[in-house]
């Protein structure tokens, strides 16, 4: 058993299919009472990576370990600590609420009394009573996610992964989805897949961002903001010259430079989780390159997740006018 | 095996309870009631060969009846899981491909169990109206019920398989019913003579023909284990299948 804190452990995990890869080697883990958020752009990896972690599909190769069960080789005991909301939670329309529900506990061995305890216990939490003799096919989407949401719980998992669950909620409901979110989080680990950039930060410790397949960053928002951050000054020196320093300074990316007026050039770069600044005064006394200011521009989650997820590329704007 | 029998209890619930379930067996039972009632009246005018049995199993209406019924009961198996995304939810749950095979089967099995158990009450029906029965022979009857659970088993099998390749129910059900009219037509077509290995086999694999010796009360060994084969062996194809699915 691995470290009973950790109830999501993915390590190298890769997904290829017949014409692509769909995920090249990506880890993380997420650890009990955590609220983690897979982000990132259509087809960049969100849904196949929660259908690997519910079992739906074995990855190409790579580890997945659930509550302390890996997937490959207990993949029974692990489905049984995972709750699994598919993308637009499909349901068989022809059933009534309460006859699903039961039947879904039935698929997970819950029978008799405590089949009839957890079965009122999801209604009340998930606000079915008033839905509970009907049949699916009649519901509006809300109840469906609902519904869905009351399959996940029932058999009290220790792990919930949801796919988008806030896709297609009013707002009243998404608020609903965010406090249940939080209590499920409270007793297990929760995964979930989500566009919505402005949920994240007020309800997530951790944020995945997948783009292209790969893991882009996976830390709490607040940090994965702070570490993209850019470093601005303003330096007397000649941009040609300027730029291949630059270029030198270790966790120095997306460097941009400006010559401005009487010899001085504007240089932003991105300077990573590493404090740069000390490393730009050093290279400026180096050269003997005055400097007039150095700040540092803050960005939010959401303007760090655009960066990380669009391939900028380093940009060296050509200098206009040698310094003098 | 605990998911088995919640599985098998939805799957027959299903049949029944959406549209094409009472259709199915409606149009079943009509068309097998008026087969035995006009083969009855026919046979109570003067004895025939082999006599109600005989006349029963394996008519054009028996076939009809077989062939349209396999694929209606298995149509929606798997395809209609896939058709409405609700595959993903039932193989994310604490469920294995075996068991998910076979419940669905033994409830296709039971549901085509249901709809001919009602026939063993036509003679005794037509009895209770007054019709004046030819003798029946049991020993036949046992054995041609016998050949229809044993041919409806391939049958099913066969019918699931396809299910589990189709993403809509028709195309299921087409694949199934083209595959059993190929199947039940080996026994009735001439083959040319360049398919002289075919030719050879035809008999073998010819339902028809296993249903001939059924409806005398005739119990081939080599036929029953010739359904039971292919039974498993489609059974098993179709556990594999949905196991690779994973790794797809």
């Amino acid at each position: 058993m691995a470290d009973a804190d950790w109830l999501i452990e993915v390590d190298q995990l890769t997904r290829r299919f017949p014409r692509c890869e769909a995920l090249g080697g990506i880890s993380f883990r997420v650890r009990r009472g955590e609220i983690a958020a897979l982000l990132g752009p259509n087809g960049s990896g969100k849904t196949t990576t929660l259908r690997i972690l519910s079992g739906f599909l074995a990855p190409s190769s790579g580890r997945v370990r659930v509550a302390g069960c890996d997937l490959q080789t207990h993949p029974l005991d692990a489905r049984r600590r995972i709750g699994y909301l598919p993308e637009s939670a499909p349901l068989p329309l022809d059933m009534r609420v309460a006859e699903y529900l039961a039947f879904r506990g039935r698929l997970r061995g819950l029978r008799g009394r405590h089949l009839t305890v957890r079965l009122r216990e999801v209604a009340d939490r998930c606000g079915l009573g008033d839905v509970w003799r009907r049949r699916l096919g009649s519901l509006s989407r809300g109840f469906r996610q609902r519904t869905g949401l009351a399959d996940c719980l029932l058999h009290e998992p220790d792990v919930l992964l949801l796919d988008e669950p806030l896709a297609g909620l009013d707002p009243a409901q998404v608020q609903a989805m965010q406090e249940w979110l939080i209590e499920a989080g409270r007793q297990g680990a929760v995964l979930f897949s989500t566009h919505v950039l402005s949920e994240v930060e007020p309800l997530c410790q951790q944020a995945l961002i997948l783009n292209a397949g790969r893991l882009a960053a996976a830390d709490s928002p607040e940090r994965i903001a702070r570490a993209s951050a850019r470093l601005r000054a303003e330096l007397f020196a000649p941009a040609d010259r300027l730029a291949a320093a630059l270029e030198a300074l270790p966790g120095a990316s997306d460097i941009r430079l400006q010559p401005i007026a009487d010899g001085w050039t504007d240089v932003g770069f991105h300077s990573g989780p590493e404090e740069l600044s000390g490393s730009l005064e050093d290279l400026a006394a180096d050269h003997h390159w005055p400097i007039r200011s150095v700040r540092r521009e803050s960005r939010t989650f959401a303007e760090a997740y655009l960066r990380l997820t669009s391939a900028l590329p380093i940009v060296k704007n050509p200098p206009q006018r040698q310094a003098s | 095996m605990k998911a088995f029998l919640p599985l098998w209890k939805r799957e027959l619930q299903a049949f029944f309870l959406t549209s094409i379930g009472p259709v199915v067996a409606a149009f079943f039972l009509l068309i097998t009631g008026t087969h035995f009632w006009l083969l009855a009246s026919r046979l109570a005018q003067g004895p025939a060969d082999g006599g109600l049995t005989a006349a029963f199993f394996g008519s054009p209406v028996y076939w009809l009846a077989m062939l349209v019924a396999s694929p209606l009961l298995t149509m929606r198996l798997f395809a209609e899981e896939y058709r409405s995304g609700t595959m993903e939810s039932l193989m994310t749950a604490p469920v294995s491909e075996t068991e998910v095979v076979l419940a669905k089967y033994a409830g296709a099995c039971a549901a085509f169990l249901l709809l001919w158990l009602p026939t063993l009450s036509y003679p005794f029906v037509l009895e209770l109206c007054g019709a004046r029965l030819p003798p029946l022979d049991w020993g036949a009857m046992a054995a041609g019920y016998l050949g229809t659970a044993l041919i409806g088993a391939s049958f099913l099998a066969l019918g699931l398989l396809c299910s589990l390749f189709a993403r809509h129910q028709v195309v299921a059900a087409i694949a199934s019913l083209t595959l059993l009219g190929l199947l039940l037509a080996l026994g009735s077509v001439e083959l040319p003579a360049r398919l002289d290995s075919v030719r050879h086999l035809a008999p073998v694999l010819s339902v028809p023909l296993h249903m001939a010796d059924f409806r005398s009360g005739i119990v081939d060994s080599r036929a029953v284990t010739l359904h039971l084969s292919a039974t498993v062996l489609l059974l098993f194809t179709s556990i594999r299948i949905l196991e690779a699915r994973r790794l797809r």
